[in-house]
């Protein structure tokens, strides 16, 4: 069960080696445990968050592909979709366990994650508060968006 | 052979296998390949864990049971079985590619790095060594003497001690075990001079050491830089003994230097309270002295108040026993001019009866009556 998981962990890994997607980088934290990610996420152009990089835990659970991954902001961001806490949970469509499938890719999971930046998800937020203020107050959202990214996400 | 089952997953295969062709569970070429009622393929092992944990089609979420699920096309299997696959030994050295469902064939027949066992002793031994004498015998190494398995042999001989080595400076062919030995006096070694502790920069060839060391000025002046050193060392070790007794000694002078204040303060406060006990002490003082004051006066008021009272009483009192006194030294005046009047007539008057003694005795006793009654007042 476990080397299962194990060995379509590591095709997938080879894969986003061979073919990386753009503005997202991910690999395991240590070789000894490809359960656990580190993932850079560049917001693409267009995005109000454009400009920020973003760091994220990915962590697989040992019976993966049957259970979807977690992910983590380790990185503050001002988002609906992303709990304002230290955890930095995001938890919304496939992540969901009764949403997951195991046909579900890890790639797929990543891109998910990079189009919430492009677009939040107004209507499945953790954040209630946030999401009003992206609906009714645009502006008022925006300016917290970038000064969060001033402070937070910017490489030195 | 080996009765482990062969994992169909794990292998490797000649070619990249057209996606399609794999498992969207695991991503490997399906093996045993089963199809659903929703028309997707999936390895038989695969779908059923997914089956385990949730009754839907791990593609498209549509409910799914287990009698949902039978054998894919043989055309299907077909496919994934005849691609061509690395033979499972390949990391051993199996060079060895065919069909995959020829894979179970090779191993049990054919591949020689599979594990069998050994027909003499029942040890492990790989296939191509089977047919041979046993291998789990000691030999002798012909070169250490050591007693060794000949299994072991290949991988002894790298590392035996008794075999020949290079010396790698002289090219010279030693024991590997005199090797590191020999080191230390090969003429080709390279070598720094043996004044190179004093600061002589040389290294050569050994064989040209004691050339350099007919020049070399650090071995002429090699007695008096020598003693210079150890008295380096010498006053380098003093030095950090005194270091050592500073370092011990700093933070007790701090500890005195900061208790001197410390104490001066604490002095200063003691007085400071002192002073303000006894600031309390006297007010309050003062404060019964007034009260004292007050309640003296009255005292003194009451008292003065009372004998003024009293004075008064016997004043009175002495002045009422004045007009008695006087009264009665009238009527004596009176009585006795009336008798000196009368002149012994036996008529005196009745009311006098008797001798005057009566009425000077009830006089009297009015008097002292009277007196009595002033007293009183």
């Amino acid at each position: 069960m476990s080397s299962g998981s194990l060995r379509r962990i590591t095709k997938e890994l080879t894969e986003l080696n061979e073919n990386p997607p753009s503005g997202v980088t991910a690999c395991p934290i240590s070789d000894s445990d490809l359960y656990k990610w580190n993932v850079t996420l560049t917001a693409p152009k267009g995005s109000l968050y454009y400009g920020g990089v973003f760091h994220l835990n990915l962590t697989l659970p040992s019976e993966y592909p049957f259970k979807p991954p977690t992910l983590n902001f380790t990185t503050k961001i001002y988002h609906p979709n992303v709990s304002n806490d230290d955890k930095g949970s995001m938890c919304l469509g496939i992540l969901r366990a009764e949403n997951w499938k195991p046909s579900c890719k890890i790639l797929a999971v990543l891109e998910m994650a990079r189009g919430l930046l492009l677009e939040p998800n107004v209507d499945d937020a953790v954040e209630t508060n946030i999401a009003d203020q992206y609906k009714n107050d645009r502006a008022g959202f925006e300016k917290t968006v970038k000064q969060w990214i001033k402070n937070h996400a910017k490489e030195k | 052979m080996d009765s482990e089952q062969i994992d169909y997953q794990s292998l490797n295969y000649l070619s990249t296998v057209d996606h399609n062709l794999c498992c969207p569970i695991c991503r490997s070429p399906l093996v045993d390949p089963v199809y659903t009622t929703c028309l997707h393929t999936f390895c038989s092992t695969c779908i059923n864990k997914a089956l385990e944990r949730s009754q839907t089609c791990p593609v498209d979420r549509t409910p799914l049971q287990a009698e949902d699920v039978s054998p894919a096309p043989i055309m299907i299997a077909n496919l994934v079985n005849e691609l061509a696959v690395l033979c499972p030994n390949s990391e051993l050295g199996c060079t060895f590619t065919c069909a995959r469902y020829l894979v179970e064939a090779h191993l049990s027949h054919d591949c020689e790095f599979v594990y069998m066992k050994c027909r003499e002793c029942g040890d492990k031994v790989l296939r191509r060594d089977a047919g041979r004498e046993c291998l789990h015998q000691l030999e002798e190494c012909t070169h250490c003497f050591q007693h060794i398995k000949k299994i072991d042999m290949e991988a002894h001989e790298k590392e035996c001690p008794g075999l020949l080595g290079e010396c790698m400076h002289c090219r010279l062919e030693i024991e590997r075990s005199e090797l590191k030995e020999h080191e230390f006096t090969c003429e080709e070694a390279t070598i720094s001079c043996s004044s190179s502790s004093l600061g002589c920069p040389w290294s050569g060839q050994r064989k040209e050491l004691s050339h350099h060391q007919a020049a070399c000025p650090f071995t002429f002046l090699r007695p008096v830089l020598q003693a210079h050193a150890e008295r380096l060392t010498k006053l380098e070790l003093e030095n950090r003994t005194l270091r050592k007794r500073i370092e011990q000694l700093t933070p007790r002078i701090n500890q005195s230097n900061t208790t001197e204040p410390l104490s001066f303060d604490e002095q200063a406060y003691q007085f400071l309270t002192e002073q303000e006990h006894m600031r309390q002490d006297m007010e309050r003082l003062s404060a019964t002295l007034g009260e004292l004051e007050i309640k003296q006066g009255m005292l003194l008021m009451n008292e003065s108040l009372r004998t003024k009272e009293e004075l008064a009483g016997i004043r009175a009192a002495i002045n009422g026993i004045r007009m008695q006194i006087h009264w009665l030294l009238t009527v004596r005046v009176h009585g006795t001019e009336h008798r000196h009047v009368v002149g012994g007539g036996a008529g005196t008057p009745s009311n006098s009866a008797g001798p005057s003694h009566p009425a000077e005795h009830s006089a009297s006793r009015r008097l002292s009556d009277n007196f009595g009654q002033g007293v009183k007042l």
